[in-house]
């Protein structure tokens, strides 16, 4: 998994979009968001990516994922029956600032990607004192 | 004193409906959106020379949940996908992903080495290998002469009573290490 800060010397997103012009398919992964007390979980769906393949950007507020399939069988294979098209996944999200950026965390199993994105820490409300004279 | 926020207290991914950017948008690409409403797993059937292959979608399922079976040229693949089933409903904010018990059952063609049946299951994608059985050889058939009292038989003439019915055969799933 590569994590690509942003900076002025890499520009991930033309970098992506010039892989992506070389995809046949590109899909939208299904994806669950879910509330934890720590903040937010993401899962979604891509069959066929390992965290080799897979990469996963922050960039500014957004959050892309990108995730390469390698067909599993022989070119030469010939097609019988056919429900699913084998290609690529991508999907983006807005982040809102209430996300602690440096804290997200990502894992792969069996071709579902887990994203943690932990709350940020607010501070503490504090009482002002107020002077009298 | 009073604090107002509108709208969701917590909400990190609020704008989560601007997912497909003007960056994207502004490709010439074609980009498919959720498969919907379609059987879960999506299978794709190919034909190679020596082999069927059978590929499954399957994300998310524990190897060990997984189960294959062949009984009379009937493929069967079952699991189970529960990893988000500790998370009450009310977190959820997107559920779009298939969850619970799945059973799929597919007919094979019956030129099929049943007992060479192997599998494969990398990243979520099964692989089902499903080597062809030689054609039969043309058979001949001896004729017996009623003069001679030794009744000879080809060798394979018991096929033609009744054959045995197999009992149903688990597949072995391989699965790279991680």
């Amino acid at each position: 998994m590569s994590k690509s800060l942003p900076g002025p010397e890499n520009e991930p997103q033309s970098e992506l979009a010039a892989e992506l012009a070389q995809e046949r398919f590109v899909f939208t992964p299904p994806i669950d968001i879910y509330e934890t007390e720590e903040g937010m979980v993401l899962h979604a769906d891509l069959p066929g990516v390992s965290s080799e393949t897979l990469e996963l950007q922050v960039q500014d507020n957004k959050l892309t994922l990108f995730g390469r399939v390698k067909p599993p069988i022989p070119e030469e294979a010939q097609l019988l029956h056919k429900e699913y098209e084998v290609g690529s996944f991508l999907r983006s999200f807005i982040l809102s600032d209430q996300v602690d950026y440096d804290n997200i965390s990502a894992s792969m199993n069996h071709g579902v990607l887990k994203v943690v994105l932990p709350k940020a820490q607010r501070g503490e409300a504090r009482r002002i004192p107020i002077a009298t004279n | 004193m009073a604090f107002f926020r509108w709208g969701h207290p917590w909400s990190p991914l609020g704008d989560l409906e601007r997912e497909v950017d003007r960056f994207l948008r502004g490709m010439n690409l074609s980009i498919h959106g959720i498969r919907p409403g379609r059987q879960f797993p999506a299978i794709n059937i190919y034909e190679l020379e020596e082999e069927f292959l059978l590929t499954a979608e399957i994300p998310g399922t524990d190897p060990g949940e997984l189960d294959l079976t062949v009984d009379a040229g009937l493929l069967t693949l079952k699991g189970v996908r529960n990893d988000v089933k500790e998370i009450p409903d009310e977190k959820f904010r997107r559920q779009e992903r298939f969850r619970g018990n799945w059973q799929r059952s597919v007919s094979l063609p019956d030129r099929i080495l049943e007992s060479e049946l192997h599998a494969e299951f990398n990243d979520g994608v099964l692989v089902i290998h499903l080597p062809k059985a030689q054609q039969p050889e043309p058979r001949r058939i001896r004729i017996v002469d009623q003069q001679q009292k030794a009744i000879s038989a080809s060798s394979n003439a018991d096929e033609t009573m009744a054959p045995e019915k197999p009992s149903p055969r688990k597949i072995e799933v391989d699965q790279e290490e991680h």
